[in-house]
């Protein structure tokens, strides 16, 4: 199949001289008519062509000097500027293919050789011819398969140069001698046989040719002419390519030649092919060569460049041109002899050879235009017409260029001021892909939906915070608390005010009720005691006495109290518990501080077991009282004459303290002693009687207790003493409202801190109108002093006369100015006691030294009754009874008491106790009138220094109405 | 030869630089004033983009790039969902020479218009 097609097609080319022709003349219009009408200069042309190949080829040395030349050059000029580079290499270029030229001569000279040769080959070459088509084919394959760089034109045509000086030098002889050995072998047998095919074949295909040809011409002018130029161009090179690789090819295939027939059948075929190639190109060359000397009138350079293109083409193509032109005449005469066949190809060739250069000629023109192009674009006026001289064009080319070069060199010269350079990839857009999801949900995903609304209320919220604002005070305290406040605040509020007050009242009333509370726990606490130790003991001595309810016994078995006797018992009006004892001091001395000072003790009779207060005074206590009101003022006259005031709310840490064994004792001194104030308001001898006055001249009950209050709120009383001498002495008590501790400088007497003192008030001489009775019978000396109850201002007074006077502070006369005895004016006895009736009456008993007793009415002289009893012995001390008015004590030096009771008896009394084993000294009656749970008793102090308390019996305590009657008519027998 | 190198005018005046933010507006305004609501058609798309880039060019050479040669190219695509991924890259003088990007899009097409501005010495 394949060499059919072959063959159809080398028939084909068989006929391409002719048609060739015909084609070129209609491809070529005008140019074909011109070539025509100049035969002649054309010849004259390659006449002179032939000359100057001739002529340079006696310039081949010249030639190598030059190119050693120009490579010296290009190494001296490499770094020179770009211009003059590029001139050189113009310059160069034009040299180089002036010196291709040279190459020319010998190739024509060669030429001319091979002529001879030529003969002999045909033979050969129609053997080939099948081949040669057959590599027409594969010429097309390469065609299409070869892509090829086509910028380094230069450097083939180089490379082309030297293979076509080694092909001139070697290629032909080995050529020939190959070809001819192996057609001496060959010829014999394969000659026939591929002749006979080819003939039938073409026989065949001729009559089918004549049916295609006008087509397949067609085609092949197409394929031939209406290449594209640049196409063109590169089958050229690609022709130099595969021709190359072909003799390569053959030279090593030469020697495997005898081995194998068909191998050299394919490489001769490929040689056949490649001439065929050969002798189109070699067509067209020539033609550019024709056209080329046309145009070397008016472009030197141009005819250069197309010369040194017709110089590489021509060297080998040439034979091989008439190779096939022989091929094609051969193919006509087959059955010619060899000889005959020589002299015809000779003649074809010679023809052909004209035609050929004719028709390159014609077709220079486009392909010179074209290679033209590709170079230097500024060629590009190049006229199409090549007979005329077109000076317009050449005008406009050589403008352009000189544009060119300018714009060049001004390149050139910014290109030194300017640096160019890469910038970063600049991103103009870059849009991800969309997964299909989401391009699903764009396109889709809204569709079919519809917004639900959903209303929570999440954001709603409130947030608060509630917390209570913190109250915030600044307070002070202060302790032991100043003044009345302990503590307070910066705020000055009601609030804080009340607080403080209802603290300070709250500490005060703490006070007292502590104070009265202690008392009354200490008074249960001994009430225990008492019932459970000396009840017994008492109750079996108690027997002994009828009018005895119970008995009890102070303690006075006290260590400062040893060896003391009591000289004095007083129990106070208003608080008929509290019990005073005075303890004078003992005979003999010892050695113990205090003995040498009277002590007086304080008392609570529910509270026997220890004294309440322990007072000391320096001198000898006569007399002493308590405060009129509550009992909180002791007080005292002394044998030296002056009276001492104790306040008994003192501190006792302002007072020695005496520790004895487990117990600590308090030992007060006077609070104010009259000793410092001066003698001339003072007593000069022994006060023997102290008594309150109550600055009321009320005569009631009611007076004592107004006078109570009154003490308890400023406390303002007059204090009467009396001394031997018959000096009344009034004091006025003043409570200070607060103690000085450093002392006082105008108030000698008053005791740091102590806050009660006497100021003197005035000073009555009571005996001053004793005239000339009581001369005789010694100095006067009062003995007793007692107010009368219901009127302060009567004081009667108790003389050692036998005489009680009466008189009143205001000096008023009054009546009777003495109470005398019964039976005797005036003798000399001492009136030991003096006692008025608690219950109101103006009635009062005297107690005298001889053992008497009466019983005086206020308003009388003399006496309502008079007793002598106990047989003469001096009375000690009368008293009457608190709540019986008709019943009185009586006790004398022998230590009988009497008791009486009026009603009963008016002349003897009804009870007389004599108490022998212990002989009582003082006597104290006590009571609590007027209350419904009465009791009445009588203190007795002993010799011993006890002091015993002895409760009475009922009848009599508790009053009844015959004692009121008794005393009626006792007052009523006075009228 | 008839001018020497002093006279070479080598850097533009600042006034007539190039400025990539003035041209982006003007590209923003025209991409937008001519493509909004426009659906991505195939037929159309060639000859719109060359009036797009014509226009531009010309709104360019008013603004006064003195010197400047203007390069404008736009693209416009469809928005299908395939990722696209354009660059350019310049062998250039980056004193003088800079471009200009914007880009315009809505749910059918993307647009992409460049202009380089590359200053005549």
């Amino acid at each position: 199949m394949i060499t059919k097609v072959l063959a159809k097609c080398s028939h084909v080319r068989g006929h391409n001289p002719e048609r060739r022709r015909k084609e070129r003349s209609e491809r070529d219009g005008e140019s074909l008519d011109r070539q025509q009408k100049d035969p002649d200069r054309d010849d004259i042309r390659e006449k002179e062509k032939h000359r100057d190949r001739e002529g340079r080829k006696h310039r081949d040395p010249e030639k190598d000097r030059h190119q050693d030349n120009r490579t010296q050059e290009d190494r001296e000029h490499r770094y020179k500027e770009k211009r003059r580079e590029r001139e050189n290499r113009h310059r160069e270029e034009v040299k180089e293919r002036e010196g291709k030229k040279h190459n020319r001569g010998e190739k024509e000279r060669e030429r001319d050789r091979e002529k001879d040769v030529e003969m002999k080959r045909t033979e050969r070459d129609r053997e080939r011819r099948s081949e040669r088509d057959k590599k027409n084919e594969e010429k097309a394959e390469v065609k299409d398969l070869g892509v090829r760089v086509r910028d380094k034109e230069r450097e083939r045509e180089e490379r082309r140069e030297r293979h076509k000086g080694r092909e001139n030098d070697h290629k032909p002889h080995k050529y020939e001698e190959k070809h001819r050995d192996v057609e001496r072998k060959e010829r014999h047998r394969d000659k026939e046989h591929k002749e006979r095919e080819y003939r039938r074949d073409r026989e065949d295909k001729e009559m089918r040719r004549s049916d295609k040809e006008s087509s397949e011409a067609d085609r092949n002018s197409s394929q031939e002419a209406g290449i594209k130029d640049g196409d063109r161009e590169k089958a050229i090179e690609r022709e130099e390519r595969h021709r190359r690789r072909d003799k390569r090819h053959r030279e090593t295939s030469e020697s495997k030649r005898h081995d194998s027939e068909r191998k050299h059948k394919e490489s001769s075929g490929h040689e056949q092919n490649e001439r065929t190639i050969r002798d189109k190109e070699v067509e067209n060359y020539k033609t550019e060569e024709d056209k080329q000397s046309s145009k070397d009138y008016h472009n030197d350079y141009e005819e250069d460049f197309e010369d040194y293109e017709e110089d590489f083409e021509d060297v080998d193509d040439e034979e091989e041109e008439k190779r096939i032109i022989h091929d094609d005449t051969v193919k006509e005469d087959t059955e010619l002899s060899p000889r005959r066949r020589e002299d015809i190809e000779a003649i074809q060739r010679a023809m052909d050879e004209e035609n050929e250069r004719i028709y390159s000629a014609r077709s220079k023109p486009t392909i010179t235009e074209s290679s033209v192009t590709e170079r230097e674009s500024l060629f590009n006026r190049v006229p199409k017409h090549g007979k005329m001289i077109d000076f317009v064009s050449a005008k406009q080319r050589e403008v352009s260029l000189k544009v060119a070069k300018k714009q060049k060199k001004r390149s050139e010269e910014l290109l030194r001021l300017i640096d160019l350079d890469f910038s970063i990839t600049f991103s103009l857009l870059d849009l991800p892909p969309v997964n299909e999801y989401d391009m699903y949900i764009k396109n889709f995903g809204t569709a079919n939906t519809k917004q639900a609304y959903v209303q929570c209320n999440e954001d709603n919220t409130d947030r608060d915070i509630q917390t209570e604002e913190v109250d915030m005070t600044d307070k002070w305290t202060q302790h032991p608390p100043e003044s009345k406040a302990a503590c307070g605040g910066s705020e000055v509020s009601q609030e804080t005010d009340e607080s403080t007050a209802r603290m300070t009242f709250d500490s005060q009333r703490l006070t007292t009720f502590l104070r009265s509370a202690t008392q009354v726990m200490a008074v249960l606490i001994e009430e225990n005691n008492a019932e459970s130790n000396s009840l017994r003991r008492l109750r079996s001595q108690t027997d002994a006495f009828s009018f005895s309810d119970g008995c009890l016994q102070l303690n006075t078995r006290l260590p400062f109290l040893h060896g003391r006797q009591v000289s004095l018992l007083q129990f106070s009006q208003v608080q008929r518990q509290t019990l005073l004892s005075v303890h004078p001091p003992a005979s003999k001395t010892s050695a113990v501080r205090m003995d040498n000072e009277t002590i007086i003790c304080v008392w609570n009779m529910w509270e026997p077991s220890r004294p309440q207060k322990i007072l000391l005074n320096e001198s000898e206590v006569k007399c002493c009282c308590f405060s009129p009101g509550k009992a909180t003022l002791v007080f005292a006259g002394t044998a030296v004459g002056s009276v001492g005031v104790w306040d008994l709310r003192e501190h006792s840490g302002t007072h020695y303290n005496l520790v004895v064994g487990t117990e600590e004792w308090t030992l007060r001194y006077p609070t104010f002693s009259t000793d410092c104030v001066l003698s001339g308001m003072g007593h000069l001898s022994p006060v023997v009687s102290v008594e309150p006055v109550l600055a009321t001249a009320e005569t009631s009950l009611k007076s004592l207790i107004t006078a109570d209050i009154e003490e308890s709120l400023g406390m303002s009383f007059q204090l009467a003493s009396l001394d031997e001498s018959g000096l009344l002495t009034l004091w006025v008590v003043v409570e200070l409202p607060k103690g000085n501790d450093s002392g006082s400088q105008t108030d000698l007497g008053l005791r740091p801190g102590g806050k009660v003192k006497l100021l003197h008030s005035s000073s009555i001489q009571t005996t001053e109108r004793l005239s000339q009775d009581i001369m005789t019978c010694g100095p006067p000396a009062s003995l007793q002093l007692k107010f009368l109850p219901c009127d302060s201002s009567h004081y009667f007074i108790g003389t050692n006369m036998g005489l009680v006077r009466h008189g009143t502070r205001h000096r008023m006369k009054v009546f009777p100015k003495y109470y005398r005895s019964q039976f005797d004016s005036c003798r000399p006895v001492e009136v030991t006691t003096l006692d008025f009736s608690p219950s109101g009456e103006p009635l009062f008993l005297v107690g005298c030294s001889d053992g008497t007793l009466r019983l005086h009415s206020v308003l009388k002289d003399d006496p309502l009754m008079e007793w002598t009893c106990s047989g003469g012995s001096p009375i000690l001390s009368v008293q009457w009874s608190q709540t019986r008015p008709a019943v009185f004590f009586v006790l004398d030096a022998a230590s009988d008491l009497h008791i009486w009771d009026l009603t009963e008896n008016d002349y003897v009394p009804v009870i007389t106790k004599n108490i022998h084993n212990d002989r009582v000294s003082v006597m104290a009656v006590f009571g609590e009138p007027a209350k419904q749970n009465t009791f009445s008793g009588v203190a007795l102090a002993k010799q011993s220094g006890t002091v015993e308390i002895q409760y009475f019996t009922r009848s009599l305590t508790v009053p009844n109405d015959s004692d009121k009657e008794k005393l009626n008519s006792v007052w009523q027998d006075l009228f | 030869m008839e001018t020497s190198a002093s006279s070479y005018l080598i850097r533009p005046n600042y006034k007539h630089k190039f400025k990539a933010g003035v041209a982006k507006e003007y590209m923003r305004e025209i991409l937008r004033e001519e493509l909004s609501g426009v659906l991505y058609n195939p037929e159309e798309t060639p000859t719109l983009s060359r009036s797009l880039a014509d226009s531009i060019k010309n709104k360019l050479k008013d603004v006064g790039f003195e010197r400047y040669k203007l390069i404008v190219q736009v693209v416009i695509g469809e928005q299908r969902g395939e990722g696209v991924k354009m660059a350019a890259r310049c062998f250039w003088d980056a004193d003088t020479d800079s471009y200009a990007q914007e880009m315009y899009m809505n749910d059918s097409l993307f647009c992409v218009a460049a202009a380089f501005g590359v200053y005549f010495y």
